[in-house]
């Protein structure tokens, strides 16, 4: 009834919107660097190798919460059997990119671009426990970490208990941005669990799901909420940083894109660091996606395929924007001066990535985990 | 139910009033008696034309207020298409904490709303310097022209650790920067929900205070009660009911924002907006967010109902 409703009035908006042909729509959910990145660089430079093309994106927010919006606008214009959708590309968190595939939202596109064969990692084919071979194209590979002050912190905590331990001896000098407010501090949270849960990990991040096994994190959960007690909750992956440059508080966990980008800006003092703790904090891939009913489609594919080349991987993701490139490295580092290249990896070696970047638990766990923490570390 | 029965009960009395001599309706008739029968003949028309204007507003009522609502509390004992108390259980497992911070934040600011606008209201009516007086009375209501979410932005920057405030007091030497904390908690949240409401309803009752009778305050004076003993014993319990219309109307205000909460402390503990809006954005639950809906619902239809009751009160008086 109620998404009848949202899906008929989304269709009445649909048919009072002029589309021109030439103007391709971009989705994106995420912070606000995510529509900065299109506006500012990406989106101008496909206007100038597609003249007469205007691309327009629309930003739905960060955290889960926004590419929620994007699987709502999908299923909404579906269910109301909308012809052409009013998205042409939509750049989605990988957790989402499952459900989407499932329910036949998504155009299987890899294949028919030049630069789907650029693309080996094994988080372009599995999203969280779900097959998405050949729909998705990464855009990047981001990492969460712990960004400090090494005036405050000479010795930063290299291991979640040696997190633990200095939060007990500096009450309110960690902080972290809870569940609700952007993906660093679900990380760090499902990082907990990977190293207090229990179990295994490798089945959390590899499945089979089993309901049981969220009785083990008790032990887990009661710890983080007593260790939340001697935290800052900060308001979101933006509030952790900005909390951190006015020396609110001196560590916490962020993402590595945003820590290098508000480094570059200013918005942070040079001095702050990264580091990764063991046994690991989870990262992932944001993901272009072309939807079935797009009214662009040819144009979409260009578009991506444009985003994904080696060229503007290395210039815009690498060197522009700090993220880990979505294509297989060894594509993207022929393009980049070997300087810029390791400005990646300053604080967090490719080893230690290596060893300690983690994926997300598949989509059920993650959901269990982020409930189970309302219930008995928010509650 | 109640609703269905009643409608049918209308009905019964609608075919009364048609001016036809069955035997129906001549017993109802009688029973009703001569008087309503000779008033409904010339009534049906007109009754039926207040009908046909009514309609347009009643149905845009139904359609955009009525229907929801029970869409949304239908919605909030349905799980999986089936009827169950799963979404409340679900909801007192993870947010009962946030059930309590909520009702009370918007008690306490309720409670100090009424102080302050008794306060305000109280020297616009009793004080004795005009320049004073017409000073306050201009500054008082600023922030009811302010919205919501402005409020939050301001206090944000205002409140927080190394925020205005505290620079303030650090640069005054009333505070060291190491003993400087963060206001963005449940205060901030009360903080805002003061500022905000308590010129709404010192509005209202400094209008109730000025039109009382002055000679009432004038005979305490005479008498040699002092200012603040005429605010209590003689202006408050006249002005009474204006006030306490005026703080359930800030409650329900209160209860239903949700900008303040998200700006000023969207983690845990908070308040049930913030939940909602997570619950829909993040997991489009509707269910669960449905029954936190209902339960503030509740903690409003409470004091709504004092409220009715008042006006009742009023009404027959």
């Amino acid at each position: 009834m109620k998404a009848k409703l949202i899906a008929s009035t989304l269709a009445a908006g649909l048919f009072c919107t002029p589309l021109s042909a030439a103007e391709l729509t971009v989705i994106t959910a995420g912070d606000k660097n995510m529509v900065d990145y299109v506006n500012e660089y990406l989106g101008p430079l496909f206007e100038k190798e597609n003249p007469g093309t205007k691309v327009r994106v629309v930003g739905t927010g960060p955290g889960d919460a926004g590419s929620q919006k994007i699987l709502e606008r999908f299923e909404a214009q579906s269910k109301a059997g909308v012809a052409k959708w009013d998205a042409d590309v939509a750049v989605v968190h990988e957790k989402f990119v499952g459900p989407m595939v499932e329910q036949k939202f998504l155009e299987a596109y890899r294949s028919k671009i030049p630069t789907g064969s650029l693309v080996t990692r094994e988080n372009a084919k599995v999203a969280l426990g779900t097959n998405v071979d050949g729909y998705v194209m990464p855009m990047f590979n981001s990492q969460t970490a712990l960004a400090y002050n090494p005036a405050l912190v000479p010795n930063p905590p290299r291991s979640y208990d040696e997190i633990v331990e200095f939060a007990k001896k500096n009450p309110k000098q960690f902080g972290y941005n809870g569940i609700k407010g952007g993906a660093s501090g679900v990380s760090f949270v499902m990082g907990w669990i990977y190293a207090y849960g229990g179990g295994d990990p490798q089945k959390l991040m590899n499945g089979p799901f089993d309901p049981d096994e969220a009785k083990n994190w008790d032990k887990a959960f009661a710890s983080l909420k007593e260790f939340t007690r001697n935290a800052t909750l900060t308001p979101g992956n933006a509030g952790t940083l900005d909390m951190l440059s006015r020396g609110e508080i001196a560590i916490g966990p962020v993402w590595v894109d945003m820590f290098y980008s508000w480094k570059a800006n200013g918005q942070l003092p040079p001095e702050m660091k990264l580091v990764l703790p063991s046994p690991g904090m989870p990262g992932q891939p944001m993901h272009y996606v072309v939807p079935a009913k797009s009214a662009n489609k040819e144009l979409a594919e260009k578009f991506v395929a444009l985003a994904t080349s080696p060229k503007v991987q290395a210039e815009g993701i690498v060197k522009r924007f700090n993220w880990y490139p979505g294509i297989d490295a060894q594509h993207v580092q022929a393009s980049l001066d070997k300087e810029t290249w390791e400005k990646l990896f300053t604080d967090i070696s490719p080893e230690e990535l290596a060893k300690y970047g983690k994926p997300f638990p598949i989509a059920p766990y993650n959901n269990a985990i982020l409930e189970a923490y309302e219930r008995q570390v928010g509650n | 139910m109640s609703a269905k029965s009643e409608t049918e009960v209308t009905h019964g009395w609608g075919s009364k009033k048609l001016p036809q001599p069955d035997t129906a309706g001549a017993f109802r008739a009688k029973h009703a008696g001569g008087l309503a029968e000779g008033g409904c003949r010339f009534a049906m028309p007109v009754h039926l034309l207040g009908f046909l204007l009514v309609a347009p507003a009643l149905a845009i009522v139904v359609l955009l207020f009525v229907v929801p609502l029970i869409s949304s509390i239908t919605g909030a004992f349905e799980v999986g298409g089936t009827v169950s108390l799963g979404n409340f259980t679900k909801a007192f497992e993870l947010y009962s904490g946030d059930m309590l911070f909520t009702l009370a934040i918007v008690l306490l600011s309720s409670a100090l709303i009424g102080l302050f606008s008794i306060m305000i209201g109280g020297y616009l009516t009793l004080g004795s310097n005009p320049r004073a007086v017409a000073i306050l009375r201009w500054i008082y209501r600023w922030p009811l022209f302010i919205p919501f979410i402005v409020v939050g932005q301001i206090l944000r920057t205002f409140l927080a650790k190394n925020g205005l405030m505290n620079n303030i007091f650090i640069e005054l030497g009333l505070m060291t920067p190491l003993s400087a904390m963060s206001f963005l908690d449940w205060r901030g949240i009360v903080i805002a929900f003061v500022w905000k409401q308590t010129p709404f309803v010192a509005l209202l009752l400094s209008g109730a205070m000025a039109s009382i009778d002055r000679s009432t305050i004038e005979a305490a004076r005479n008498l040699g009660a002092n200012r603040l003993r005429i605010l209590i014993e003689i202006v408050l319990p006249q002005v009474r009911t204006t006030l306490l219309v005026g703080l359930i109307l800030s409650f329900v205000t209160m209860m239903s924002v949700l900008s303040v909460p998200l700006m000023i402390n969207a983690q845990s503990p908070t308040m049930i907006t913030a939940n909602m809006a997570f619950r829909i954005n993040a997991y489009r639950d509707y269910g669960v967010a449905n029954a936190l809906g209902l339960i503030s619902l509740l903690m409003t239809s409470a004091v709504a109902w004092v409220y009715l009751r008042q006006t009742m009160r009023e009404h027959s008086r």
